[in-house]
């Protein structure tokens, strides 16, 4: 009867791959979630605005274009989102990446809403978020972590938004 | 070696410099920065709705669809 014998090179690969998965299990299932980008921008005033002055509300922040549809379809639902819950600790930031001001006021202009908009030509957040598609939303937990990210808008989503903040509303800071 | 064959190899090897060169002005445009591509100038069609007509059937009868030029600005943005 022949046997059969694994080389040792075989054996140390498989090994290896056997940590890389083992590690990667465990840090996915840690919750390792990363934290937000430091963002320090102008709102409609002039006032600076910083992520980090947010600490221990759940913050969503919005990047967004007025060239760009779907961003201006969910603008009116993530005020809807901000009316009913910044009461309970809710803030949202829409972020505008429009290379000029003019383009994003006509549609501001256009609007009734009550969230904060921040003013980013030179797409400082969208960088820091390392951001691959516009629209893109994230929900940052009270710590500051991106818990939730969403790409694109359809009205679909809205519940699962309404669920996300929730979750993040009820832990402890 | 011959004085042809250096100038030769002296002008390859700027040639390739010239091209790698060449290759680094080379940039993604970001997802953020596509404001002018989503201009309706900037499309191949000068209408859309004939062109998403034109996608649709190319789709339903031959089986291929996107390549038709549509501008935008990342997620389907129009």
């Amino acid at each position: 009867m022949t046997r059969f014998t694994i080389p040792a090179t075989a054996k140390a690969i498989a090994l290896q791959l056997l940590v890389v998965a083992l590690a990667t299990i465990v840090l996915s299932a840690s919750g390792n979630a990363r934290m937000a980008p430091a963002i320090t921008l102008p709102d409609r005033d002039g006032a600076k605005i910083t992520l980090e002055s947010l600490r221990g509300r759940v913050v969503l922040v919005d990047i967004w274009a007025s060239w760009c549809p779907p961003c201006k379809a969910a603008f009116p639902a993530y005020d809807k989102l901000y009316r009913s819950y910044r009461e309970r600790g809710f803030e949202v930031l829409a972020i505008n990446v429009d290379e000029k001001r003019g383009a994003a006021d006509a549609f501001l202009n256009s609007q009734e809403f009550q969230l904060r908009v921040l003013f980013d030509p030179k797409g400082t957040a969208p960088m820091g978020f390392e951001l691959r598609a516009m629209p893109t939303s994230y929900l940052v937990d009270k710590r500051g972590a991106i818990r939730f990210s969403h790409e694109g808008f359809t009205e679909k989503v809205l519940p699962q938004y309404r669920s996300e903040i929730e979750e993040l509303m009820a832990e402890k800071p | 070696m011959t004085r042809t064959t250096t100038i030769r190899r002296v002008l390859a090897v700027l040639a390739l410099v010239a091209l790698g060169a060449g290759a680094t002005a080379c940039a993604t445009v970001q997802p953020w920065q596509r404001g002018r591509l989503s201009k309706t100038c900037m499309q191949f069609s000068p209408d859309p709705a004939l062109t998403a007509f034109a996608g649709h059937w190319q789709e339903s009868r031959e089986g291929a669809a996107g390549g038709l030029g549509l501008q935008g600005g990342g997620c389907g943005c129009k």
